[in-house]
């Protein structure tokens, strides 16, 4: 390397520090308050408050199968609030995926109906409708770059229109025909929508396939690479795509996941109850948006983890049954339902606050 | 910016592949039980079709989407208006503001008649009027037995939700029921909480209220679970729809409660339950009567100068109640989906 | 460190003959491009060696973000040519030049504020083990090796957990370069890392930019400030209006001429004539144009 210089430059590198040098500015704080600044960890104090709550003044919820039931409730809300939660932090919103479980639900129930087959091929083609319009979402979401919110705020008024026409289209009928008689339904059944009997209760087996789901996602989101493109695409997208981050494949293939768990609740609601009524779904969204939010994703990316909703999906069905076991009066479930949820998020907020405190 | 590098022919011929895979797949996989083979053709009740001059009609109800009452109710009108030969409008909306504007779209579209909802009746008072000043007839149907008259409709055919509800709670006090939870589907809904206040008048036990999200079935199952295990004493669910009565049959098993489920309405699953006894009876107020009789009745009077009732009277269509005795004849037409 | 992937995402390579010692690793030959009838930039020519630090100045508006652009993999050439040793290329995303061992450290850093330095170090290239579908993140390996590459560049983080965003500007700007040099491999290009700093943390920036080139890369440092490039520069580029007007090595050219070159000297000689004969215009301080001896680099339009 040839360096002849007009004159030197005026500066070289500096020299290396020892080994064991610290910063020494930063004072260690101690387990517990590191323990408590990490989102989940608030909305589980929620969840636990919300539950002694209940404890406390619904005598019925200190039953086990009244837990189960309280469970039940949680696992098919909190299915697809983990997808959705881990879109958000992708930086993405969904609301078409509460008419998109009916969506699925419907596809499934007419194609094994009407073409007489055996039901698995329905459950495989509602897979393949609702992978669809995730990718459907996605797409229009990377190529347009308009907000998702607005987006999927089109998605999921087409499927409201889609799911009341095309099934009186081709049923003539407002709800699907029952297809409990038909080749393959137990089986589904059985993976779908069955109960296990532990310790002499009834436990329902979509509360296992949530908590699995819950632990897969929260080993993808912090253990490998998708994972981390994940919280980089939700935290800033132009800076993940200047380091290579393959940012449309992430963000499509998160409204894929999203699809998914519409699909699986979308099966646990046809092979529970052998019919779909094609006007279901409209509200649910923003559930689990909340179900998310309560969870400590972000609102605006980039942060938030995949076991946090896991507590914030059953904070909603712990409010909701038990409202109901309390016994009291029904035309305050509403008002009741928020104020819940309100004190929830604000002890939420608070301990993450207290905890982050500079 | 994708500039794939794989020629074309590498990567059509695994997706090709696949394709005849499925194909064959699926030519093996059809259900031999159930299934729309199995299902007898069934046809609505048709008949020949009058010469006289084509008509057009509005229906204008305060049906929710996807509600399967509002089904029914719509295949009786479409049946009159087939045989009738009328051109049949059908608009509806919960809201009452936007039904009153509906009925206002049918008034500038210059229908023959009109044939509406009364769920509130004072939203619907001016816009009746104005369908009046314009000469064109409107009748009643479901809702507004009490207030039909005051507003200046011809005439009125249904079952009024709080006589409906009336004759429930009586039928529950033949059977010996005790304590009731009635199942309210959509908070705020008309129709509904008329009928659970018809029962409770009428009841002689406790009736208690339970809403639940009716567009969440899984949810609706928990909620009446949760209710039966916090109340014990319940020996009767009182559904007010057919698909929730039919949850509400699972909830009392997950519950292992020995509640007994009745409901208003009827559908095609329901009555097999009934036959087979897993639910006890269900109120019909003859949805598919309802819209027949209000189309009829406006081409009588256009083609005869006919009034249903004379003018002073409702026509009632209900309470007709089915239960095991009866539901074999009506089973055949519940199938059909108009009953 | 990276490897070179070869013929990948639409990459034009022959078989390259391995670049002789002093030869450039990136150049380019007249490149220029054009946004429909717009021309960002036109006739600009570069060579980026192994362990020299080349400075491309310029105004705001000279062109200076659509040039780095290019070279990142960010945007495409539309005039001319570019070489990554010896061979043309035309890369179609900032991953194809990162596997060709080039590093961009933007001016916003291309970092995620809320995510920990160690994972935001190894953003789009994480060290994973294990067989696949069982292939998780090596954190400690990464963990280890962020900490010991940021002590290389002397700097001491006691948290490497704490989400970068909560660094201070200056050393958020020795991460990324830290991260750069360690991926980055052969080419280092700094986009304006010393424009929103204090003359401390300028100064350290400046070290690490003189550390990265001990190490033997080559060095693309873009900024407006003739001062700092000066510090560290072997050879000097000055944009104005989408194409070069000045290429001159270390020898050529003195701190003063580069000054005056930026300020647009060049212009104020010109104007001198027209200004002397103005009176109240004092003129015997500006340059006369003979002073300015910098050679100039021969574009096809002329020069102003």
């Amino acid at each position: 390397m040839s360096m002849t210089q007009h004159a030197e430059p005026a500066v070289t590198s500096p020299p290396a520090p020892g080994p064991k040098e610290t910063d020494g500015r930063t004072a260690e704080r101690p387990l517990v308050v590191r323990l408590l600044a990490r989102p989940e960890v608030g909305v589980f104090l929620g969840a636990v408050a919300v539950y002694v709550f209940f404890l406390i003044s619904a005598p019925p919820v200190r039953d086990a199968s009244s837990m189960a039931n309280i469970l039940y409730q949680s696992s098919t809300l909190g299915i697809v609030t983990i997808p959705v939660a881990l879109l958000m932090i992708g930086g993405e919103f969904d609301l078409s995926a509460g008419v998109g479980v009916i969506t699925s639900a419907l596809t499934a129930a007419m194609i094994s109906y009407q073409l007489t087959m055996n039901v698995w091929v329905g459950v495989i083609a509602a897979l393949v409708v609702s992978l669809a319009i995730g990718f459907f979402n996605g797409w229009m979401v990377v190529k347009t770059g308009l907000p998702s919110f607005l987006v999927t705020l089109g998605t999921f008024l087409i499927l409201q229109g889609v799911n009341l026409a095309v099934t009186k289209l081709v049923t003539g009928n407002v709800a699907t025909d029952d297809i409990s008689n038909m080749d393959g339904f137990d089986q589904a059944k059985k993976v779908f929508a069955s109960s296990f009997d532990i310790g002499g209760v009834q436990v329902k087996i979509t509360v296992f396939w949530w908590l699995l789901f819950a632990a897969i996602a929260t080993w993808v989101l912090l253990r490998t690479k998708y994972g981390n493109w994940t919280f980089a695409v939700g935290g800033n997208k132009d800076s993940a795509r200047a380091v290579g981050v393959p940012v449309a494949f992430t963000k499509i293939s998160l409204f894929m996941l999203v699809g998914f768990g519409a699909w699986f609740v979308g099966m646990h609601q046809l092979f529970s109850f052998n019919t779909v009524q094609s006007g279901e779904g409209v509200g649910i969204e923003l559930i689990y948006i909340s179900g998310a939010v309560i969870g400590g994703c972000l609102l605006t990316g980039g942060y938030g983890s995949a076991i946090g909703p896991v507590f914030g999906a059953f904070m909603f069905g712990m409010v909701q049954q038990g409202i109901v076991y309390a016994g009291w009066n029904p035309d305050w479930f509403k008002a009741f339902l928020g104020v819940m949820l309100l004190g929830a998020v604000l002890i939420n907020l608070w301990v993450q606050r207290t905890m982050t405190r500079r | 910016m994708d500039r794939s590098s794989h020629p074309r022919s590498r990567r059509i011929a695994p997706v090709v592949a696949v394709a005849a895979a499925a194909a064959l797949t699926l030519a093996g996989c059809s259900s031999s039980s159930g299934g729309k083979k199995s299902e007898e053709g069934g046809a609505n009740a048709s008949a020949g079709k009058a010469t006289t001059p084509r008509m057009t009609v509005a229906l204008v109800t305060h049906q929710s989407p996807g509600d399967t009452f509002w089904d029914i109710v719509r295949k009786g009108a479409e049946a009159a208006a087939a045989k009738d030969n009328i051109k049949l409008i059908y608009s509806h909306d919960p809201n009452a503001g936007n039904q009153s504007n509906l009925v206002q779209n049918a008034i500038d579209q210059k229908v023959d008649g009109i044939a509406i909802t009364l769920a509130k009746p004072d939203a619907l008072k001016t816009v009746v009027g104005k369908a009046k000043s314009a000469n064109i007839p409107v009748v009643g149907l479901n809702s507004g037995l009490s207030d039909w008259k005051k507003l200046g409709l011809m005439e009125f055919f249904g079952q009024d939700e709080s006589v409906s509800g009336e004759a429930f709670g009586k039928k529950l006090n033949d059977l010996g029921a005790k304590h009731t939870v009635c199942v309210i589907q959509e908070q705020g809904n008309v129709g509904l909480t008329q009928r659970c206040d018809g029962v409770k008048k009428t009841f002689s036990g406790k009736t208690d209220v339970l809403y639940v999200n009716g567009t969440d079935m899984p949810s609706v199952k928990s909620t009446i679970t949760a209710k039966l295990k916090q109340d014990s004493s319940i020996d009767y669910v009182t559904a007010l729809g057919a698909p929730y009565a039919l949850t509400a049959v699972q909830s009392i098993s997950d519950a292992g409660s020995k509640a007994k489920v009745a409901t208003f309405d009827l559908n095609k699953d329901l009555t097999t339950a009934i036959s087979k006894g897993t639910i006890q009876f269900a109120v019909d107020q003859q949805p598919y009567l309802q819209g027949y009789l209000a189309i009829d009745s406006l081409w009588l009077y256009k083609n005869n100068g006919n009034y249903m009732g004379g003018g002073e009277q409702p026509v009632l269509t209900g309470p007709a109640f089915v239960d095991k005795s009866n539901v074999e004849a009506v089973s055949k037409f519940a199938a059909n989906g108009t009953r | 460190m990276t490897d070179n992937n070869s013929g990948t995402h639409g990459a034009i390579l022959q078989d390259t003959v391995p670049a002789e010692k002093d030869g450039a690793i990136v150049e380019l030959r007249n490149a220029g491009k054009a946004y429909g009838n717009i021309r960002a930039l036109h006739g600009v020519s570069l060579q980026v060696h192994p362990g020299q630090v080349t400075c491309v100045l310029g105004d705001n508006g000279a062109g200076k973000s659509t040039l780095i652009k290019i070279i990142s993999g960010l945007h495409q050439h539309t005039e001319g040519e570019f070489l990554v040793d010896g061979a043309p290329v035309r890369f179609t995303t900032p991953r194809d030049a990162l596997d060709r061992g080039i590093a961009t450290v933007y001016q916003d850093l291309a970092t995620v504020p809320l995510m920990p330095v160690w994972r935001n170090f190894f953003l789009g290239s994480e060290m994973t083990k294990g067989p696949w579908p069982i292939r998780r993140l090596d954190i400690e390996k990464m963990k280890k090796t962020a900490d010991h590459e940021l002590r290389e560049m002397g700097i001491v983080l006691d948290n490497l957990e704490q989400p970068i965003g909560t660094l201070s500007g200056g050393q958020r700007q020795c991460v990324a370069i830290a991260r750069a040099v360690y991926f980055g491999a052969r080419v280092l290009i700094l986009d304006e890392p010393t424009a929103a700093l204090g003359v401390k943390q300028s100064g350290v920036v400046l070290k690490y930019i003189a550390a990265a080139r001990e190490r033997g890369l080559g060095v693309i440092f873009i900024t407006h400030n003739p001062h700092h490039a000066y510090m560290v520069g072997d050879h000097f580029s000055v944009l104005r209006l989408g194409t070069m007007e000045l290429s001159a090595e270390r020898s050529q050219i003195t701190l003063e001429e580069l000054t005056n070159h930026m300020a647009g000297g060049a212009e104020l000689a010109a104007l001198k004539h027209e200004l002397s004969q103005v009176s109240g215009v004092d003129v015997e301080e500006l340059p006369e144009k003979e002073d300015l001896t910098a050679p100039v680099a021969a574009s096809p339009e002329g020069t102003s």
